[in-house]
């Protein structure tokens, strides 16, 4: 994927990515809530 | 040079500017401390990712990429999920309802005021203000390794014109707007990453094919590292391993959980309105933190490529400088001011200027008030005359206290000195800190003794097993004769973290189930009660 091919880097890539995309969606959802 | 001094008396014009407005708001040592009630998501979500992020993370640790691969974007990953979503969405909102309770300002007083007791309260302000400075002068190194190749300056001036920079800021009131100064340094910040990525990528042939690049230059990983169980530039070093323990032990575990314990970050908690306010910020901390070391660690692991395309050394031996061995503080500074152009540099510097000044102003702001607030002065009462003569002689003892230790640290330092204050605040603080969130029953006995334990085995270890930090401060070859008391074995190169942790976590539960627990029905009160 994208020129990677170690499993262990390529999850540590993807989960970096996902888990600022969680903080996003997390933020928009819970935007009102305390 | 010229160039520099005029975008230096512009930065410190804005940060001045922007530390007045902050100033106007200020109305009381409280506001000092806390800097207001009131602030924007994007401020929040900036100012706390830019306090959290320094030169340290930029420039340490993207080195360490540089040497060690693309296995440090395990530390992103635990720098957004752990030090971003976790702490923001589970321990920042019980943190702020907890400060409000207590009408705490600092996390030593949050602690003291818990578990009722002033030794907690004086200790941990204490140990975090003498071990502090170790991260500070990471900090200030990193900027200096900088400034030394992007204008060719001897490293010792380097040093002299940064820690002269640091004090005029702090002397126009960096310290004041803190908040404001912090969200305009961040977003600095975040331009020049964005630009760094970029140029990298662009550089280097394209995302997929400067990777490939990088895979395909296993066979150059030098010897030593080999033994020690890397396999590649682009791979996971093998399970368990010398170099598996010292990327994912020391570096990604002692950063990425000891941010939960960093009184600098804690104290941001305390500044907002209400959970609402950290849900929110969330969306721009999380994608700040990604753009800060996701970029810093990819770009120090794809130095290698630069450097052998174009001089056909990998970043270890390019960072050999004369008769100095490699440095990992040197990677990132050499590839920006080889592999860019020239005309970034400035912009360069000023977001590197941006990423120091913000991590210190909160470093040197926790000193400052651990002096004047939790050591001396330790009752609620707004004696502001008294409180901010104790401020300023707090900031000036952590300024000095830094500026000595960056005189006296070696190369290859930034990464590790900052693991250790990380790692040290991880196994002292966090958990009587989770357990005064979360455990009701906790015990003040339990707490003194899980911090107690947590720091002195932390230290024990630091000074005299751990090889990489016991040859830093030579106690252990002074007293016994060699760096670690467990010569070359298996403990010699596991982190202090992974013992001393477990241990306080051990001794806080069962501490706490043979004790008393808390008295519910602690009150309001301005805290008095000893040991």
């Amino acid at each position: 994927m994208l020129g990677l091919t170690d499993p262990g880097v390529i999850a540590a890539y993807l989960l970096s990515i996902g888990s600022a995309l969680l903080c996003v969606v997390y933020g928009l959802i819970n935007w009102n809530n305390e | 040079m010229g160039v520099f001094v005029v975008i230096l008396g512009i930065y410190l014009l804005v940060t001045a500017f922007l530390g007045y407005l902050g100033y106007k708001h200020t109305k009381s040592s409280k506001d000092y401390m806390v800097a207001g009630g009131n602030i924007h998501p994007y401020v929040m979500g900036m100012a706390y990712g830019a306090t959290f992020i320094s030169t340290s993370a930029i420039i340490g640790f993207g080195g360490v990429a540089g040497f060690y691969g693309m296995s440090m974007l395990w530390l992103t990953f635990a720098n957004i999920f752990v030090g971003i979503f976790i702490a923001f969405v589970f321990f920042g909102k019980k943190t702020r309802e907890l400060g409000q309770k207590y009408g705490a300002f600092t996390f030593p007083h949050l602690l003291g005021a818990h578990y009722q007791s002033s030794f907690i309260r004086s200790w941990s302000a204490a140990l975090m203000s003498i071990v502090l400075p170790l991260y500070a002068a990471a900090v200030m190194i990193g900027g200096a390794r900088f400034l030394e190749q992007s204008l060719k300056m001897n490293y010792s001036t380097a040093l002299w014109v940064l820690s002269l920079i640091v004090l005029a800021y702090v002397f126009f009131g960096g310290l004041r707007g803190v908040v404001y100064t912090d969200a305009f340094q961040g977003t600095l910040m975040f331009v020049m990453m964005l630009i760094i990525i970029i140029f990298t990528y662009a550089k280097l042939g394209g995302i997929t094919v400067a990777h490939a690049k990088l895979a395909a230059m296993n066979n150059l990983v030098p010897a030593a590292f080999l033994k020690q169980g890397m396999t590649g530039f682009a791979s996971m070093p093998v399970f368990l391993s010398q170099n598996w323990y010292l990327v994912i032990s020391t570096l990604v575990l002692g950063v990425g959980i000891g941010v939960l314990a960093q009184p600098q970050l804690i104290v941001r908690y305390l500044t907002v309105k209400s959970g609402k306010e950290l849900n929110r910020a969330l969306i721009f901390g999380g994608v700040f933190i990604l753009f800060m070391t996701g970029v810093a660690f990819t770009v120090g692991a794809l130095s290698n490529v630069f450097f052998y395309e174009t001089s056909k050394k990998i970043a270890l031996t390019a960072s050999i400088v004369g008769s100095a061995g490699p440095n990992t503080d040197l990677v990132i500074p050499m590839f920006l001011t080889q592999a860019l152009p020239s005309w970034l540099y400035y912009f360069l510097l000023l977001g590197l200027l941006a990423a120091a000044m913000s991590t210190m102003s909160g470093q040197f702001h926790f000193i400052s008030t651990s002096l004047s607030y939790d050591l001396l002065g330790k009752t609620s009462k707004d004696d502001s005359t008294k409180t901010l003569w104790l401020a300023r002689l707090g900031l000036l003892v952590g300024f000095a206290a830094t500026v000595l230790v960056a005189y006296r640290l070696p190369g290859n330092i930034i990464a590790l000195a900052t693991s250790i204050f990380f790692g040290l605040c991880a196994a002292s603080f966090l958990p009587m800190y989770a357990g005064a969130l979360w455990w009701p029953r906790s015990s003040k006995v339990a707490a003194i003794l899980s911090m107690l334990v947590g720091s002195l085995l932390y230290l024990f270890m630091c000074l005299f097993v751990y090889t990489k930090d016991s040859s830093i401060f030579g106690l252990a070859k002074a007293i016994v004769g060699r760096a670690s008391l467990a010569g070359s074995g298996s403990f010699s190169y596991m982190d202090p973290l992974l013992f001393a942790l477990p241990t306080s976590i051990i001794v806080f539960i069962v501490v706490t189930l043979l004790s008393k627990p808390l008295n519910v029905q602690q009150k309001k009160q301005p805290l008095t009660t000893d040991i």
